[in-house]
């Protein structure tokens, strides 16, 4: 029996997949609720995994080449995985239940159940995936679902474009990870985790190999955790549902570049160059996100913004070999930013889908228990004792303190950063006199909503203490820096928050004006820039190829042949056929000459 | 031996040549009875001639379908071993399993015709496909010069005509012309690269010109000689720059000719390309690594392979006409496939089979939506198939299986294709030599996901346009059709989901 | 004394002949016809190692011989199906110009 529970946790969401696309599309009431049974039960029999020590489950064969290729299907059980279990099911299932009520009137309720129950499918296969094929698909599964569901209301154009970035932007990543995979699976023959660990050992002679397959396999994790230079499609997914912004942004799709950076710690730790790059890359991932952060306007993007600086600090955490704490952050960070997501979520439904925060204020009263959780989530993020973000953000620092202080600097200096916009964010919403009709006209939220976000705001201020998350996963060690490192992130919070409070209590519009912050250090535009260049001209290139020289005799038909290069020219204006044919000859002197005098 | 035991090994070949042979007199026969009947009931009646055109498309369907499965019965009962004329016919495992995949293939294909309503002589086209069909069996089971060239041309003249079938669309006679000029120069070209091999060994089959190559250096005439050889199956897979004749084919023929050329004729052309290369120049094989190039074959091949796979893919991002997409496609695919070959030995080749198999099964599929579709809207651009998930979401449903099998999206058959061929072309070479292919092909898949995205987002997010949402001309549903297309689907599917069935199965059978 | 150089380098000329007149004629007939010159090329080039390749018996290698034969067979199927598909198309276009076809493209 309890080997196969494993299997039902993993295969229950697919079954509900399946059975909404196939059977219930027209029934909205009960595609929903066979999501969200399904989830429950992944929930319940995570829940007994964890539980319980001794279970394995039955792994088979599943593509086997003649030796040459060996791919099993098998689950990984352990202490880390059950936790991602658990966690990535729990916060699926609060999430579950309060899309119920975000999703109400929505057309495509049974779509996007389906495709929320095909999303858990593919992350609790990335969970529980022993090898790196298996891993892979799930994790390109994971980026078409997320495809889906970012794109959701896809009549509007913003969503859409949004959801096309956010796919491709990770698939450059993918592109990375799949060579690395390729690359190590050569060096060492396997694709098995358990199998390559002990070959490690056979290629320390080649330090640039495996700082190379490293980095390359970290480079999936830049993709799909949004790591700087890969950023920019994590902002723009904010155009999904809010509810699916909270899935891909607290517990799942973000956190598993970072899961999976870890699952293979025993390839990147061994080499230290690569250790130093994904630390800076996490630490510059941290700054720019939080100085970003400090000028946006919609409440999703901040907290999309806040997301990139925490990602920031995992993979820092990881780039300075601890998982212990990079894990501990992640499991934090999945309660408080799922909160303050839904939180969020609750106040742009109760503001009818109004999503400028200048356009509100003074909710404190309209939203009581939304306005409670938030401050519990905010609290959390920006690490104030004794929210759970306080011990995990606490335990990056020290870390950092002790091994690298220049990135400890910056590290400190996002916290202040942190500390000023989450303040910010919560005086100009929460406080002050309202701003547009409709804040002052807003409700408290159904109590389908407000339960999910209570929930999460216990687990959010608790989940840091060791009694409690000592049972999931194993705490970085105390340092003998205890006192000095949190006396400092001290300073800066209180730093931060008390400037963003003189600054912005009271006003009604933003006092500062930062350019190059506001357009987000002009990424897109960079980017936008460097795209258009080289697909049009490589496009451009082969659309001249394809039509002006085919096309030219049809147009102009001009044929009145002269010696050398008009006759030459002539060719090229003859017309279709024989352009084509032209071009068959040239391409056979080109091959002959290549072989030949190669 | 005598000409008993001759007949028992080409039995499959046989079989397959009385079927056209039947079908074509039924068709003639039937269809002067029509004739006589439109002509009788003056000249607006079409109906009558209609009707018994039909019935007389679905009995040849019906027996040519039945031939080609009691032949592929026939194939299972062949001897594991066998060669004939030093080499003229050989049936081997791997001989035996592409004659049945081709097999298969034709099969769909003639599946696809029962409902294609354009096509005004259905007893002479399935004929004609069935002889083309014997081409690929004959192409696949030989290993000497003259019978592959003979081949090549028994399945390239069958194409022309099955191209410029169509004889209501002026498009369908310009493909024609088209394909068959490229067709025949390039067959020349394969034909004057042939003479100078056989100058150089002095003899035809493969292997004795492997023993011969292996003694001699590569001179200036004998690396001409290899250039022009490939040159024709460059030109039957369509790999870039010989692929400038394949949109216009796609799109000018008949869907089951373009389905056909896509699937099976490419397979075949596989299958013997790497035998030719593998087997008869295996001392020439060079070396294609990127610092280290030495000159032969492979060297030419990963040029043929990185063109196609950039001019494909860069091509096909301008497409307006799914026909014209799905060809530019193909140019990519083939450049992908070619990868396996220039990687070599047994490996390489068998990943390079199991890429071409998948991918024609993938195309055929991709072809019976595109039929499906023209039938009801009467075209095949890109705005015919904007909302297919409202009009059939079975349809729709196939389509985006096979679009993201050819995108290479786990975990469907495109994808673990390419996994394993990628993975193979990197071991290939200790020192990674042909990293920059491998390179050149992700970064080509990348670009392709793009166009392959925009097929998926025209089926499911567009609405369909009105003149397409109101025409009255919605058939009754081709049931036969529908479940052919479900089945290739599925197959799709399975095979990714279950490579081994066919990835070991292919490795076993290799020499 | 005529070597075997001199035939591969008429059969050469000619193949070069016939591929420039596939590809800068305008007729289609002339192109079938230049066609069928290059497949002639490869006739020639095939007969004369043939007959440059004595068997230590005296006698010519006849494998390329039997070849020329099966090649002369292909190529008149060859302009059958190439003929048939130019009058499918004259019927529908009334020409014989490479550069009137040309509605496919792009």
């Amino acid at each position: 029996m309890s080997s196969i529970l494993p299997w039902i946790l993993l295969l229950a969401p697919l079954c509900s997949a399946a059975c909404i696309t196939l059977f219930a599309l027209r029934w909205k009431a009960l595609s929903s609720f066979i999501s969200i049974m399904a989830v429950l039960l992944s929930f319940i029999c995570s829940c007994l995994v964890f539980a319980r020590a001794d279970i394995s489950a039955p792994q088979f064969g599943w593509i086997d080449v003649a030796g040459a290729l060996k791919v099993p299907f098998g689950l990984t059980q352990d202490q880390l995985s059950k936790m991602m279990l658990v966690l990535v099911s729990g916060v699926g299932a609060v999430i579950h239940i309060y899309s119920l009520g975000y999703m109400r009137d929505d057309e495509g309720k049974s779509r996007y159940f389906g495709a929320l129950s095909l999303f858990m499918f593919a992350m609790l296969g990335i969970v529980v995936a022993n090898n790196f094929v298996m891993l892979f698909m799930f994790w390109e599964l994971v980026g078409f679902t997320s495809y889906v569901l970012i794109g959701h209301w896809f009549y509007r154009d913003a969503a859409a474009a949004a959801a096309k970035k956010a796919f491709i932007t990770t698939r450059i990543g993918d592109f990375g990870f799949m060579i690395g995979i390729l690359m190590l699976w050569m060096a060492t023959g396997s694709i098995v985790f358990a199998e390559i660990t002990p070959r490690m050992s056979m290629l320390t002679s080649h330090p640039t190999f495996l700082t190379v397959v490293a980095l390359l396999i970290f480079c999936g994790a830049v993709g799909k955790s949004a790591q700087f230079p890969l950023h920019v499609w994590l902002p723009d997914a904010m155009e999904g549902p809010t509810p699916i912004s909270a899935l891909i942004h607290a517990a799942t799709m973000v956190a598993a570049g970072v899961y999976m950076l870890v699952r293979v710690a025993f390839v990147i730790q061994t080499s230290q160059t690569a250790l130093l790059v994904i630390a800076w890359i996490g630490t510059i991932t941290a700054v720019l996100a939080a100085l970003i952060a400090t000028q946006q306007n919609d409440i999703k993007r901040i907290l999309a913004y806040s997301t990139l600086s925490q990602l920031g600090y995992m993979v820092m955490a990881v780039g300075l070999a601890s998982n212990d704490a990079s894990m501990f952050h992640l499991f934090t960070h999945a309660f408080f930013k799922a909160l303050l997501f839904l939180a969020a979520g609750s106040v742009i439904v109760m503001l009818h889908h109004e999503q400028n925060i200048w356009k509100m204020g003074g909710l404190s009263q309209k939203l009581p228990i939304t306005f409670v959780t938030f401050v519990a989530g905010a609290l959390a993020l920006i690490g104030c004792p004794p929210f759970s973000g306080f011990f995990s953000k606490d335990a990056i620092l020290a870390l950092a303190y002790q091994r690298n202080v220049p990135i400890f600097a910056v590290g400190l200096f996002t916290a202040f950063l942190t500390a000023f916009y989450v303040i910010r964010l919560l005086v100009i919403v929460f406080f002050g006199k309202p701003r547009s009709e409709v804040a002052r006209e807003s409700r408290e939220s159904p109590a389908v909503m407000t339960g999910p976000l209570i929930v999460l705001a216990l687990l959010a201020t608790l989940g840091g203490f060791a009694f409690f998350a000592r049972r999931f996963l194993a705490l970085p060690i105390e340092k003998e820096v205890a006192v000095f490192v949190p006396a400092v992130a001290i300073v800066a919070l209180i730093l931060g928050s008390g400037l963003a409070i003189v600054l912005y209590r009271n006003r009604a519009s933003e006092p500062l004006d930062l350019q190059l912050l506001r357009h987000k250090f002009y990424f897109d535009e960079f980017y936008r820039w460097l795209i258009y260049w080289t697909q049009e001209l490589l496009a451009g290139v082969f659309a001249f190829f394809d039509r002006w020289i085919i096309d030219a005799g049809a147009v102009s038909g001009s044929g009145r042949g002269t010696l050398g290069i008009g006759a030459l020219l002539r060719l090229i204006q003859i017309g279709n056929l024989q352009a084509y044919l032209f071009l068959f000859g040239l391409g056979i002197v080109a091959l002959i000459y290549f072989a030949v005098f190669h | 031996m005598s000409y008993l035991e001759l007949l028992k090994l080409a039995s499959t070949e046989a079989v397959v040549v009385v079927t056209a042979l039947v079908v074509l007199a039924i068709g003639l026969t039937t269809r002067r009875e029509a004739t006589g009947v439109t002509v009788a009931t003056a000249q607006g009646d079409q109906n009558v001639g209609g009707s018994s055109s039909a019935r007389t498309n679905a009995i040849c369907s019906f027996i040519a379908a039945l031939g080609l499965a009691i032949a592929i019965g026939t194939a299972l009962m062949l001897p594991r071993k066998a060669t004939l004329f030093s080499g003229m016919l050989v049936i081997t495992p791997l001989t035996s399993l592409f004659k049945i995949i081709c097999m298969a293939l034709a099969f769909f294909a003639v599946l696809l015709t029962k409902s294609e309503k354009s096509l005004r002589h259905p007893g002479e086209y399935l004929a004609i496909l069935l002889l083309a069909t014997v081409g690929l069996m004959l192409l696949v089971s030989s290993e000497e010069l003259l019978m592959i060239f003979i081949g090549l041309e028994l399945l390239g003249l069958s194409l022309y005509v099955m191209v410029a079938f169509d004889k209501t669309d002026v498009r369908s006679a310009e493909a024609g012309l088209k394909y068959f000029l490229f067709g025949s120069t390039s067959s020349a070209f394969t034909l004057f690269g042939i003479s100078l091999i056989y100058g150089m060994s002095g003899i035809t089959s493969l292997a004795a010109i492997s023993e011969k190559l292996a003694t001699v250096s590569v001179q200036p005439l004998l690396a001409v000689g290899i250039v022009m050889t490939l040159i024709g199956f460059a030109f039957k897979i369509a790999a870039a720059p010989f692929h400038l004749w394949a949109p216009d084919a796609y799109q000018g023929a008949p869907i089951p000719s373009a389905a056909f050329i896509a699937s099976g004729s490419k397979v075949a052309s596989f299958v013997v390309l790497g035998k030719i290369v593998l087997v008869g120049f295996a001392p020439l094989h060079g070396d294609a690594a990127w610092h280290a190039m030495v000159a032969g074959w492979s060297p030419v091949l990963a040029a043929l392979a990185a063109l196609s796979i950039l001019v494909g893919n860069f091509v096909a991002l301008a497409q307006s006409n799914l026909r014209r997409l799905l060809a530019y496609s193909a140019v990519a695919h083939a450049g992908y496939t070619l990868i396996g070959l220039v990687a070599g030995d047994r490996e390489g080749f068998s990943a390079a089979l199991f890429y071409t198999t998948t991918y024609a099964i993938t195309l055929v599929g991709a072809f019976g939506v595109v039929a499906l579709v023209r039938r009801e809207t009467a075209g095949d651009d890109f705005s015919n198939f904007s909302g297919l998930i409202s009009r059939s979401p079975m349809l729709a449903g196939c389509m985006s299986i096979f679009m993201l099998s050819l995108a290479g999206i786990p975990p469907l058959a495109g994808f673990f294709g390419k996994f394993y061929l990628f993975s193979v072309a990197l071991r290939a070479d200790a020192g990674h030599g042909l990293l920059w292919l491998v390179a050149v092909a992700l970064f080509g898949s990348l670009i392709s996901l793009y166009y392959y995205l925009i097929v998926l987002k025209v089926i499911f997010v567009d609405e369909p346009s009105l003149a397409i949402a109101s025409s009255p001309d919605h058939l009754s549903p081709d049931l036969l059709q529908r479940i052919a297309v479900a089945v290739l689907a599925a197959v799709v599917l399975f095979l990714g989901l279950m490579p081994d069935a066919l990835a070991a199965g292919l490795l076993a059978a290799m020499p | 004394m005529i070597t075997l150089g001199d035939y591969l380098i008429v059969s050469g000329i000619l193949f070069a002949i016939g591929f420039a007149g596939v590809m800068l004629r305008r007729n289609l007939i002339i192109i079938l016809m230049s066609l069928e010159l290059m497949l002639n090329a490869a006739n020639l080039s095939l007969v004369a190692f043939s007959r440059f390749r004595v068997s230590p018996a005296g006698l010519p290698n006849y494998n390329a011989q039997v070849f020329v034969f099966f090649i002369i067979t292909v190529a008149a199927a060859e302009v059958a199906v190439g003929l048939a598909i130019l009058v499918a198309l004259f019927r529908a276009r009334q020409t014989t110009d490479v550069k009137d076809i040309s509605e496919l493209k792009f």
